[in-house]
């Protein structure tokens, strides 16, 4: 069976963009239950949405329920269970075992154990497997060695984490955003507390300067091991990211969608190629994690205050006028008349053009795009898909 | 209530018996140190009082590790060791093949935290589970309402906050370019943050990984009486702490009446963790794009 690329959507249109640029499946986050709580989570009428949508497109929706469960948290759980199994989601993605049981108990839906539960084993992953559990996301911590270790024996279905952040922390085993400010990082308020600036000391004595002792992994990125993984068979490659932008969600997923197609078509391109796809997106360092064994500083982040936000996406097609040969878009970051600018369109053809007008809503003739979701028309040529992107880039 | 040591050496087992210890919690190669000849032998030594002996295997469990695993619970139940503190459900799974599953504790640090817990466990014939670190007392004592297991609780000393395979002291030495010998098995390490400098974090460096403590070691003097009725077995955790303050801190518990002087002596370094502190489940909606 053909690996599944699973993506990340924080809302409707993230979804939508992600399955538009080649995601197999998302998975989502309802306002209950789920971690990234700021990732503007879906509630049931939207979920059903998405699942028609997705379901039209022969694709699948997933949807975690991976807090870890207080006795607080458990009111309205059956309730929540019974509308997703009715509402028809391809699985729920959850690691408490109250979710487990009683998800068993009242449904048929597919259960995935999320990574909060950390599985690094064979037998750990088989026995959830004997618990009803269809498929296991691996912790993030495990070398493509073990993960191969584990997938020759092991029953269960088996997703692996491929691109995105990384916790420093085994999933589901840190509480450091929880006692630093009180916010439950296993119940969707991370703070993210290992991404801060500390100075090391040994005893009284200073080692660091100016706070540049960090934890801090960089992201994932695992083009590299992608070839290896399929033929495994692993069952879901997975990208991490609800909150990430939908510029990003287009580029990511499109890069791992024609890398994991090239590979079974047989025509796979150097991976310089997919990785250079990958950075016009990428506003945040990336390393191998894990894959290769033991982290080194190579997978650690020094000296970094913030990520760089990319400003290189600047709309998004809303619709394109045939009559006028015109683009509508909607900005999301400054342009000018001169730039030069990429449309990326989610059956992946990329045309590259130079901006001479643009207009606003009213033809209005502007310099520049400045107002973020202003409606911004502009003349091209050629016809393209709605979602489509677009990019500015270097003067050719 | 139990009161669980750590044992540091054979020759505390005499004292920590006339401290009130019921149980004595022995670190394996699993743990956080290299095994010692003096472990197994050690139990011997125990074995003949009337008090009980835990083995701590609280690593999580890589596929490289599951002979050694294997090999630790044939060796517990050669020695017929009361309980196995375990940190991964692995060690359950393995536990039940050797017949021995009615000696795991599990203590995976978070992932108990609702009265449900007790119930799915139970089925599973397991001895016990630990409470999760990040709850009320409140909400520990909606475990004792629905209690299906023996309950376990951490209630005194520096409790782990993150648990990271990555080397993260190793790798900023080598960053910095700084040569050091001891780093691993090093107990001191603090980490500062930039905004909250008063607080000083506990880093430690083993074999399994980085370790991040609590900058505040917790106490449970007032909170004791409450949590015996449902509470069965009380760990006191010693890392950080000296032998004086150790001994200390198991006399207060072994006679409440000595806790005022305890925390009058060391209360500076205190608090009482999340018992009465709620932690925020969300922090609402952003239209993120």
């Amino acid at each position: 069976m053909k690996t599944e690329l699973l993506a990340p959507a924080g809302n409707l249109e993230k979804a939508k963009i992600a399955l538009f640029y080649g995601a197999d499946a998302v998975y989502i986050g309802g306002k209950q239950f789920s971690l990234r709580a700021r990732a503007s989570n879906f509630d049931l009428s939207m979920i059903k949405e998405l699942v028609d949508f997705a379901h039209g497109l022969k694709k699948n929706v997933y949807v975690t329920m991976n807090i870890v469960f207080h006795d607080d948290d458990i009111l309205g759980l059956d309730e929540y269970l019974l509308e997703l199994a009715k509402i028809k989601v391809d699985a729920i993605i959850c690691s408490s075992m109250i979710v487990i049981e009683r998800a068993k108990a009242l449904t048929d839906l597919e259960i995935h154990l999320s990574t909060q539960f950390s599985v690094t084993n064979s037998v750990l992953a088989d026995y959830f497997f004997t618990e009803g559990i269809k498929r296991v996301v691996l912790a993030r911590e495990l070398s493509l060695k073990e993960i191969e270790e584990i997938a020759k024996v092991c029953k269960p279905d088996l997703e692996v984490f491929v691109h995105g952040g990384m916790c420093v922390s085994y999933s589901g085993r840190c509480t450091l955003s929880n006692y630093t400010v009180l916010r439950d990082a296993n119940r969707g308020g991370c703070a993210h507390t290992c991404r801060w600036l500390y100075d090391l000391y040994e005893n009284d004595q200073k080692i660091s300067n100016d706070f540049d002792y960090q934890m801090s992994s960089k992201d994932l990125e695992a083009t590299e091991f992608v070839p290896e993984l399929l033929k495994l068979n692993i069952s879901s490659l997975k990208i991490e990211g609800r909150m990430k932008s939908i510029h990003y969600i287009a580029t990511v997923v499109s890069a791992y969608r024609m890398l994991i197609d090239d590979y079974y078509n047989g025509a796979m391109r150097n991976l310089e190629f997919y990785q250079e796809e990958i950075s016009k997106a990428e506003n945040r360092q990336t390393s191998s994690g894990f894959f290769r064994g033991d982290t080194t500083i190579d997978q650690q982040l020094y000296n970094q205050r913030t990520e760089i936000p990319t400003k290189e996406f600047v709309g998004i097609v809303k619709r394109y006028d045939y009559n006028r040969k015109q683009v509508i878009i909607e900005q999301r970051n400054f342009f000018s008349v001169n730039d030069y600018l990429e449309i990326f369109t989610p059956n992946k053809t990329t045309y590259r053009f130079k901006v001479k007008k643009i207009f606003n809503e009213d033809l209005e003739e502007l310099d520049a795009a400045r107002h973020p979701l202003e409606t911004i028309i502009i003349d091209l040529p050629i016809a393209v898909d709605k979602y489509s992107m677009i990019r500015r880039v270097k003067d050719e | 209530m139990k009161i669980v040591a750590r044992l540091k050496t054979i020759s505390e087992i005499e004292k920590l018996i006339n401290l009130g210890v019921d149980v004595f919690l022995v670190d394996t190669p699993l743990a956080v140190k290299k095994i010692e000849d003096q472990v197994f032998s050690s139990l011997e030594a125990i074995k003949k009082t009337s008090k009980e002996i835990y083995l701590l295997a609280n690593k999580m469990i890589h596929q490289e590790d599951l002979e050694e695993l294997r090999k630790l619970l044939i060796i517990a139940k050669k020695h017929q060791i009361n309980g196995i503190v375990v940190g991964d459900i692995t060690a359950m799974i393995i536990a039940k093949e050797l017949g021995i599953e009615n000696k795991i504790i599990y203590q995976p640090g978070t992932m108990n935290t609702s009265s449900f817990d007790s119930e799915y466990f139970k089925e599973k014939s397991i001895k016990g589970i630990t409470i999760s670190k990040e709850i009320t007392i409140e909400e520990i004592e909606r475990f004792f309402t629905n209690k299906q297991i023996e309950l376990s609780l951490i209630g005194h000393g520096y409790l782990d906050m993150f648990y990271s395979k990555r080397k993260l002291l190793t790798n900023y030495f080598i960053y910095k370019g700084i040569k050091r010998t001891l780093i691993t098995d090093n107990y001191c390490f603090r980490l500062k943050e930039e905004i909250r400098d008063k607080s000083n974090y506990p880093i430690f460096e083993d074999y399994s990984g980085t370790h991040i403590f609590r900058d505040k070691a917790l106490e449970s003097f007032s909170e004791f009486k409450v949590l015996s009725k449902g509470i069965d077995v009380f760990f006191v955790e010693r890392i950080f702490l000296t032998d004086e303050e150790y001994y200390e801190a198991l006399a207060a518990y072994n006679n409440l009446e000595k806790a005022e002087a305890f925390l009058n002596k060391y209360g500076d370094n205190y608090n009482k963790g999340f018992y009465y502190q709620y932690t925020e489940k969300l922090k609402g909606d952003l239209n993120e794009n």
